[in-house]
């Protein structure tokens, strides 16, 4: 009997985090394919009852006519949403790489190798991690406009590499300390530092390489308060701040959660296809 | 195959010292020991023959050539590491594979070299695994093979079957020696466990806190041990040890511990403080009391089926083992009386330097 009430129970409790999680992700995902006079109808519809893709086509710059002849134009952001969309791509992909060439061998050599001051220099990768992001935005602010940096690419790359790096490399010390000691045995078989490092650790821990490439891809795509104060309103804005602008105009709720399923769409994939290293990256094991 | 020579090897770690000024002479195609608690220098002396630590001072060399600077690489070893440690990545064959990866040898030869290897221990099923699919026994065999594939000047085995359960150690410890006196190749195996030691080698070398305690055959470590340590630590049961005093008289020499008199065989030695050493099947344990016998107490009966050992308390209460017939019937609490064998005992000097050995031939540490 009190197996059956505490599955009961586990039921409950899996059905209460599934609403918690996946319930605001299908309310957008459901206004993305509703009007906005059906999204301002109450009690708001609980599934669109005549999906159309409209939105979709309207933050793209397109006009959609609906079934009854009603047409839809083109989103007036439609150049911000893509080219916020293009310049989030490439901020991303360029900040896993640069994270993953940084972070591979510094977390390696922290996790694997004595030299002098290590403990300070790891206080200090610490001490990145701890500082909010927000209390740095002022100063790199300030800098950047001196630089010329402010309104750039480059310069949002950099300031997101000062978050992602110490971060990275923080998580990923932790596994590579726990991987089994097969260095010893690479110098045995005549392998130098710099190999053993590339052909025996990284293929080892490839679990770890691939979920750290995926907390800076996810970090850097998600990315909002240094976008918004640093690349907001520059023709480098990048996608969540540019969806922001939506929420500063005259309302187009269907537009809104177009583009937030826009920006959802990368995160879902990679997920979805690295889940089975992300399931795998046990951290006490990392070999199973 | 070489000659493996360490010339006063001395290794520091911060303060510590691991190695105290070490020399030790490895025989080609010898199957040499290293024994001795943990921590006493025995795996950093593997290490420091591997090239995998650099001594603090002193030489290492190889057929008389001077490898100390060398890399384990160039030094052309092979070593099996504690628990079969093996790339947990790669599958038996790319484990082994990655041992000739810098040999420069050609595809043909490579794979000719790997099936041989696979052939002499058996493993040619378990090529396509990988280590976690392996039980320990088999993983054990992968990381020999992968040691007897690059025909290594010497084998370097740090604990080689310390992770793996009685029955299967027994197996492999077989397996090793039979191996290594097939390829006729130096093998150099670091332990703490004196049986190992016992059966594999050809000499044992038993080290303590850094130092080379005794070096010598297995019969000699047992029979006729140089120091304390070395009586202590080798045998089980343990050898008893009773300390008490030399006392001289008559022009005889008499071993006293309280009310116990004892006249060994072999006397040597000045009067003063010592230490009586007396294997447990030396021990003879009687019912009445006869001359240079103590009066003991029975404090427990362990049957072994061949024989057994009991454990018996001398008036202070010191722990002495004495090996007896299987049919021996006594309980505990019985009062017995038990007899050291004159002809086999060791008397130590207080700084655990043994006095009675007469025809001692062992090499000692400076």
């Amino acid at each position: 009997m009190s197996i059956r009430l505490s599955s009961v129970w586990s039921w409950l409790a899996l059905a209460i985090v599934v609403i918690w999680t996946l319930l605001p992700i299908y309310w957008f995902l459901k206004n993305s394919f509703l009007t906005p006079d059906e999204i301002a109808r109450f009690p708001p519809p609980l599934y669109p009852l005549e999906p159309t893709p409209a939105a979709f086509f309207n933050i793209f710059g397109f006009e959609y006519e609906l079934a009854d002849g009603t047409i839809r134009r083109g989103s007036g952001q439609a150049n911000q949403i893509i080219r916020g969309f293009y310049n989030s791509l490439i901020v991303s992909a360029v900040v896993t790489a640069v994270t993953l060439v940084v972070v591979l061998p510094l977390a390696y050599v922290f996790a694997r190798l004595d030299f002098a001051h290590k403990n300070k220099l790891l206080f200090a990768i610490l001490l990145a991690v701890a500082l909010p992001p927000v209390s740095t935005l002022i100063p790199f602010y300030a800098m950047y406009v001196r630089l010329g940096l402010s309104g750039t690419l480059v310069g949002l790359i950099i300031v997101t590499l000062t978050i992602t790096i110490p971060f990275v490399t923080w998580m990923l010390i932790g596994y590579f300390r726990n991987l089994p000691q097969v260095e010893r045995l690479a110098r045995i078989d005549g392998f130098s530092r710099f190999e053993t490092f590339l052909k025996i650790i990284v293929p080892l821990g490839r679990s770890g390489v691939a979920v750290a490439a995926v907390i800076a891809f996810l970090f850097s795509w998600n990315e909002y308060t240094y976008a918004l104060m640093l690349v907001n309103g520059t023709s480098a804005n990048t996608l969540p701040a540019a969806i922001s602008g939506f929420l500063f105009q005259h309302p187009e709720p269907s537009h809104l959660a177009a583009s937030l399923a826009l920006t959802i769409l990368p995160p879902a994939l990679v997920a979805f296809f690295l889940q089975r290293h992300i399931a795998e990256m046990n951290l006490v094991d990392p070999v199973r | 195959m070489s000659r493996i020579q360490l010339e006063r090897l001395h290794k520091t770690f911060h303060r510590h010292v691991a190695v105290r000024d070490l020399d030790l002479t490895i025989e080609n195609g010898e199957l040499l020991v290293l024994l001795g608690p943990s921590g006493c220098g025995k795996t950093t002396t593997l290490n420091c023959i591997a090239g995998l630590e650099a001594p603090t001072s002193g030489r290492v060399l190889f057929d008389g050539d001077d490898v100390t600077a060398a890399s384990p690489h160039q030094r052309n070893i092979a070593m099996v590491f504690q628990s079969s440690l093996l790339y947990p990545h790669m599958t038996a064959r790319q484990n082994i594979r990655t041992s000739l990866a810098k040999q420069r040898l050609d595809r043909g030869e490579t794979e000719r070299r790997i099936a041989e290897a696979s052939s002499v221990l058996g493993i040619e099923g378990l090529l396509d695994k990988l280590p976690s699919q392996l039980s320990g026994g088999e993983r054990q065999r992968v990381a020999t093979a992968k040691a007897i594939v690059r025909q290594p000047t010497a084998f370097l085995l740090d604990e080689p079957l310390a992770a793996l359960d009685a029955a299967l150690r027994l197996t492999l410890r077989a397996e090793l020696v039979n191996l290594q006196k097939r390829l006729g190749t130096t093998m150099v195996v670091v332990t703490h466990d004196q049986v190992e030691a016992m059966t594999m080698g050809d000499r044992i070398a038993v080290m303590n806190e850094g130092r080379l305690e005794q070096i010598g055959t297995p019969d000699e470590i047992y029979n006729r041990p140089a120091t304390l340590f070395v009586a202590g630590f080798v045998g089980s049961p343990p050898m008893n040890l009773i300390q008490g005093e030399i006392a001289m008289g008559d022009g005889r020499v008499r071993f006293v511990s309280g009310d116990f008199a004892f006249e060994p065989a072999q006397a040597a030695g000045a009067a003063g403080p010592s230490t009586l050493g007396v294997r447990p099947q030396h021990l003879h344990v009687r019912a009445g009391p006869t001359d240079g016998a103590m009066p003991v107490t029975v404090f427990a009966v362990e049957h072994l089926g061949r024989e057994s050992v009991v454990i018996l308390e001398d008036d202070r209460r010191n722990k002495l083992h004495a090996l007896v017939e299987p049919g021996f019937a006594s309980r505990v609490g019985d009062r017995l009386h038990a007899a050291p064998d004159p002809a086999h005992c060791l008397l130590f000097d207080p700084a655990g330097q043994v006095l009675s050995n007469p025809d001692r031939e062992t090499e000692r540490s400076a």
